[in-house]
């Protein structure tokens, strides 16, 4: 089956993939001394906006988890990792176009050495969020549960989701390169489609199926099962089961599309 | 000084010989090779085109930039691609490097491939010139430990200009010292076929010259050599076997001599 084959020709350049995301991480840290606050730094941020604007100006701090604030940052620090990689994939092959023209490396490392080097920042973000847990822990406001082991499933289906969005999007925006401005649209638009500032609860049935089918509502889910109560928004299982399928479907569908048009995109760049 | 990079136990010293056994294996085997282009470049497609002017606003003009291409390359062989503009030279070398893929025929090729083709092209602008050696190096495949066993070889021979400039961003370099410097990385490599792509023709003289004696060393290891030139004495020196391409297609696959005197003969017949 292809995805064995590509995956398994992926695995043999391991190596090669781990330099490039040092690399990455490297440029983006070495460039400068706030290297690693400016990762943090835009999710703390936003989440401290929607924070007063939500709690102090509109007054309903109730739309998500209490306490809201470590509601808000685990969403944004999840919503960046994803927003991030599909910004970046969606040039991945043409601003590294002279070494994908030079190297023999299977084309899929372009798009995986994004995402992982996006969920290495995401990883390396985890120490804010557990400093603001913590924090909300020895208030007496926030209560683990045993649902935490979910916590790394989320990040495995992100990265899933990811990987799959990742090849669908790149070869395209290679071909018609007004894809990226399209992507950056809908990105915006999906952010509010997605539960990050709101519970996925909340929003009214019959279509809250829609949104399950975007994965990252069943990833947040995730995420945060294990770290709020769940006496007002019960965990959204549906949502949770939904995204699971829909990112091996991305993954079977990128998968297919790069393959497809790997080809035409050598030959573009 | 060949012996650094010598990973071939027998190495020939007739870098003159033809292959060394006829009935071997190929290294490089182009069967009935086939590339097809579009005329323009699909990549200034606009959404907007397709929206308004139906599924596609190009125009679906294609050409064959290689056709019907079959020849099988030996080891320790060294092979001169010649031809004019747009004949399909490098196209012809990226297929063998694998970075673009044929749409018709096979290229088969057993070993691994130094590309001399775009050598800066690995290099980073915001890293020092010490972290780019690792990191390019590491992307073609190179173990850490050997990169830091050849690392201070790799350095020689870019030069002490980019020895002094070490731990310098890489942007800082001269255009001359960028290419020295991918130059030396790749030729370290120790892969049994070098492709090289009109390469030789950069930095000053004695860069030159050096380069020249790194690739008659690498020759003498009985690495098999791809060469893409317009420089006659380039070719005449390195490589015993040519191929002539036109138009992409191959007119004539002889010895160097030859093809030479049969590529001038087309160039003074057009004319």
């Amino acid at each position: 089956m292809e995805l064995i084959d590509r995956s398994r020709a992926l695995t043999a350049r391991g190596g090669v993939v781990r330099t490039l995301v040092v690399r990455d991480l490297r440029v983006r840290y070495a460039q400068s001394v706030l290297g690693y606050v400016w990762t943090i730094l835009d999710p703390l941020l936003m989440s401290l906006i929607y924070f007063v604007v939500f709690v102090y100006i509109f007054h309903r701090g109730d739309v998500g988890h209490r306490p809201y604030f470590l509601f808000l940052l685990v969403g944004l620090l999840s919503w960046q990792w994803f927003s991030g990689t599909l910004t970046d994939t969606s040039r991945a092959l043409i601003q590294e176009a002279k070494l994908v023209r030079s190297t023999n490396l299977p084309r899929e490392v372009w798009v995986v050495r994004v995402v992982l080097s996006k969920g290495v920042e995401f990883v390396l973000s985890m120490p804010v969020l557990l400093f603001f847990l913590a924090i909300y822990l020895a208030k007496g406001d926030a209560r683990l549960n045993g649902w935490l082991v979910l916590f790394p499933v989320g990040v495995v289906v992100e990265f899933v989701s990811l990987v799959g969005l990742g090849l669908l999007v790149a070869p395209v925006t290679a071909l018609v390169s007004d894809t990226q401005r399209v992507i950056r649209i809908l990105l915006r638009m999906l952010f509010y489609a997605t539960p990050v500032i709101y519970a996925g609860k909340l929003v009214p049935p019959p279509y809250d199926k829609i949104t399950w089918l975007n994965p990252m509502t069943g990833i947040l889910e995730m995420m945060r099962a294990g770290l709020f109560r769940h006496d007002r928004f019960p965990i959204v299982w549906g949502a949770i089961a939904t995204s699971v399928v829909m990112s091996v479907v991305l993954l079977l569908l990128g998968t297919t599309v790069f393959t497809r048009l790997e080809r035409a995109v050598l030959k573009e760049i | 000084m060949a012996d650094h990079w010598s990973g071939v136990p027998d190495p020939a010293d007739d870098r003159a010989g033809a292959p060394q056994d006829a009935t071997d294996k190929p290294v490089i085997s182009v069967s009935d090779l086939g590339i097809e282009f579009y005329r323009s470049r699909r990549r200034q497609l606009s959404l907007r085109e397709m929206i308004f002017h139906g599924r596609s606003g190009a125009p679906v003009e294609t050409f064959w930039a290689l056709r019907d291409i079959s020849f099988d390359i030996h080891k320790g062989e060294a092979v001169g691609l010649v031809g004019g503009n747009g004949s399909g030279k490098s196209t012809l070398l990226k297929m063998i490097a694998g970075v673009l893929l044929p749409d018709a025929g096979s290229v088969e090729v057993t070993g691994g491939v130094a590309p001399l083709i775009e050598l800066t092209g690995g290099f980073v602008n915001d890293l020092t010139a010490r972290d780019n050696i690792y990191l390019t190096a590491g992307l073609h495949g190179l173990s850490k430990d050997r990169i830091e066993e050849h690392f201070d070889e790799i350095v020689d021979f870019a030069g002490p200009e980019v020895r002094a400039g070490l731990d310098m961003p890489y942007r800082h370099f001269s255009s001359g010292m960028k290419v020295r410097l991918g130059f030396a990385v790749i030729t370290t490599l120790d892969e049994p076929i070098v492709l090289v792509d009109e390469v030789l023709a950069v930095g000053d003289r004695a860069f030159r010259e050096k380069c020249y004696r790194r690739m008659e060393a690498l020759l003498e290891t009985g690495k098999t050599l791809f060469l893409v030139s317009h420089s006659e004495g380039d070719l005449k020196r390195f490589s015993t076997r040519g191929l002539f391409l036109k138009r992409g297609l191959l007119q004539l696959d002889g010895p160097m001599d030859d093809v030479l005197a049969a590529y001038n003969e087309d160039l003074d017949g057009g004319s």
